[in-house]
């Protein structure tokens, strides 16, 4: 028979259990605590004091520190925690993470933390800053961060010293509204050889960065296209491009070519503006691209205007010219119900071509305009395989009965070519 | 042809002891997720049965479970995610003995995901609940207590949580 009381001894470990585990076990255990919360353990009791100080992962996020009820000035509180845990640390820091708001903007404390990581060995490191202040000018020894593998950098301001060549061992590049010369951002992945993720969030690069990553797979770019161009990027499988710029026709782009050396390429999101870019070439679009892109499985076009000719024939040209799509995803954006129909939307248009391997599709914010209704049904009447094709109105639609039942009337009337195919037109009632 | 593919089946499966003498017998290939266990097969010493002398049969039984759930082809990784999160809704008591053995059987997987559900268990918690969760006493005197809350208030400072669950 169990003893007495064991019921609530089941809620608690045997005399401090866990202080008697290895190390490693113990450093896993308060890695996967913020940082804050590490440091607290220091109170448990004297085995415990010291224990956080040799975590070689730290997360500390500040971003909230503004918001206590204490009278002791952000800034202060901000520094006093940096040099705390500059004197008490011990052994190397491969990663840390920090988040803080900018408007504190205590400069010469986030500089001597970054001295700091770069003599402990930093491998990962994470600076997000957030709010209106000025960008963080990194200091000079942040260049000299030679380990870094992760690098994520929001709100900075990066003025690398002249015979800075990068970081030769960097996995993944994350930049965020950072200020950056366009030579030193071309140098700083061409230098990264092993660069797999590529992530830039930069609006006004002055200049072409033309991308040479030979181990890249995953770029998300949000900017002016105009200013990148993909050089040679021959495992590339994962891309998206949110364009920025106003667009004013005064770009040109040659499609074939920007498409030319990503052969290898399978998910693939472009916005609005992306395909307006793309489209801006000499003369008329090509009706597909010169080659074909086999790979390409999943399209994703977010916030498309269907009654701007240009975008719409850019998609048409891509969606020709990737013969084994699987997934199909649009967006609607800023849609009136009174556009017209268009012709190359027509099914006679694509006697060239059928759809083999599309099997699902999805269509979001949709208005139940004529081009749209070209679209589904073209789609419907050419994908033999098809399985799955969900259709979600905007809230405007969807709160007009009369329009909804209208829509489902004209989706049940179109021919489908799958005879699998479920059609989900997802609109909810109060 | 019977005996011979009863034996090639024998030949595949190995026998774990645990602390208490109770014998469990699993497929080799799923019982070499735990390292300690490959190297062990590697080197020849399995042909026996494998003593675990630091493993209580509760835990065994446990991390058995843990390991065939992992080496299953027919669950997708929606099935295997569920299964973890409904595996650590256990006692600190037990996901601490599961993490010591996962330890000593050097089951990566296994001892990442009781990491997270001890850091998760202690996340938000004031102090005194954390000693109780863990068993500790403390020993630090009052004063020894008010000096540390002062180093790093910010610690401390918000809303803490005193409940044990």
């Amino acid at each position: 028979m169990p003893p007495k009381g064991k019921k609530h001894g089941c809620q608690t470990a045997p005399l401090d259990i866990l202080c008697s585990f290895p190390e490693n076990v113990i450093d896993g255990i308060l890695m996967r605590l913020p940082l804050r919360e590490a440091v607290r353990t220091s109170i448990l009791s004297q085995k415990w004091r010291y224990k956080w100080c040799r975590l070689p992962e730290l997360t500390l996020d500040l971003k909230n520190l503004i918001s206590t009820k204490d009278s002791v000035p952000p800034t202060f509180k901000f520094t006093n925690i940096i040099y705390h845990l500059l004197t008490h640390h011990t052994g190397p820091i491969t990663k840390f993470a920090l988040s803080f708001n900018s408007d504190l903007m205590p400069c010469p404390t986030i500089d001597n933390l970054i001295y700091f990581l770069s003599r402990n060995g930093i491998q990962h490191l994470d600076l997000k800053l957030s709010g209106r202040g000025d960008l963080y000018k990194l200091p000079s020894s942040f260049f000299t961060c030679f380990q870094l593998r992760y690098l994520t950098l929001q709100n900075c301001l990066m003025l690398p010293p002249p015979a800075c060549k990068g970081f030769e061992l960097l996995i993944s590049l994350e930049l965020r509204s950072v200020t950056i010369s366009p030579k030193f951002l071309e140098r700083l992945i061409s230098c990264s050889q092993l660069l797999e993720r590529l992530v830039l969030d930069i609006v006004g690069l002055s200049g072409i960065i033309e991308i040479n990553a030979p181990m890249l797979r995953s770029f998300n770019f949000t900017g002016e296209i105009s200013s990148i161009s993909l050089k040679y990027t021959p495992l590339l499988t994962q891309l998206s491009l949110a364009d920025t710029e106003d667009y004013e026709g005064l770009r040109e782009c040659d499609i074939a070519k920007f498409f030319e050396s990503l052969s290898a390429l399978e998910h693939l999101q472009l916005n609005q503006d992306s395909l307006r870019f793309l489209a801006a070439g000499a003369g008329e679009l090509p009706k597909r691209l010169p080659f074909n892109l086999n790979c390409v499985k999943r399209l994703r076009l977010a916030n498309i205007y269907l009654g701007g000719s240009d975008v719409v024939s850019c998609a048409l040209c891509l969606i020709r010219s990737f013969p084994y799509l699987q997934y199909l995803e649009i967006e609607v954006g800023d849609e009136d119900a009174g556009i017209p129909a268009l012709e190359y939307l027509e099914v006679e248009a694509f006697s060239d071509m059928t759809f083999n391997h599309l099997r699902e599709v999805k269509l979001i914010y949709t208005i139940g305009s004529e081009p749209e209704m070209q679209l589904i049904k073209l789609l419907l009447a050419k994908s033999p395989i098809l399985v799955k094709m969900l259709i979600e109105p905007c809230l405007e639609v969807n709160d007009d009965a009369y329009k909804t039942v209208s829509i489902s009337r004209k989706l049940n009337s179109f021919r489908r070519a799958s005879p699998e195919v479920e059609i989900d037109y997802n609109c909810y009632y109060d | 042809m019977a005996e011979a593919a009863s034996s090639t089946i024998e030949k595949n499966n190995l026998t774990l002891k645990s602390s208490y003498g109770d014998e469990f017998v699993l497929e080799e290939s799923i019982a070499i997720q735990s390292v300690t266990i490959k190297n062990m097969v590697e080197d020849g010493c399995s042909s026996s049965v494998i003593p675990l002398s630091k493993v209580d049969t509760g835990t065994l039984i446990k991390v058995i479970e843990y390991m065939k759930m992992h080496s299953s082809t027919s669950s997708n990784e929606e099935e295997i995610q569920n299964f973890d999160k409904e595996f650590v809704r256990i006692s600190i008591k037990t996901i601490l003995n599961i993490l010591e053995a996962a330890n000593f059987l050097d089951i990566r997987s296994l001892l990442d995901l009781c990491a997270e559900a001890v850091a998760n268990r202690i996340k938000n918690k004031t102090p005194e609940v954390v000693r109780k969760i863990f068993n500790i006493t403390s020993d630090f005197t009052p004063e020894e207590e008010a000096e540390i809350r002062n180093e790093t208030p910010w610690a401390f400072e918000g809303d803490l949580d005193h409940s044990l669950d």
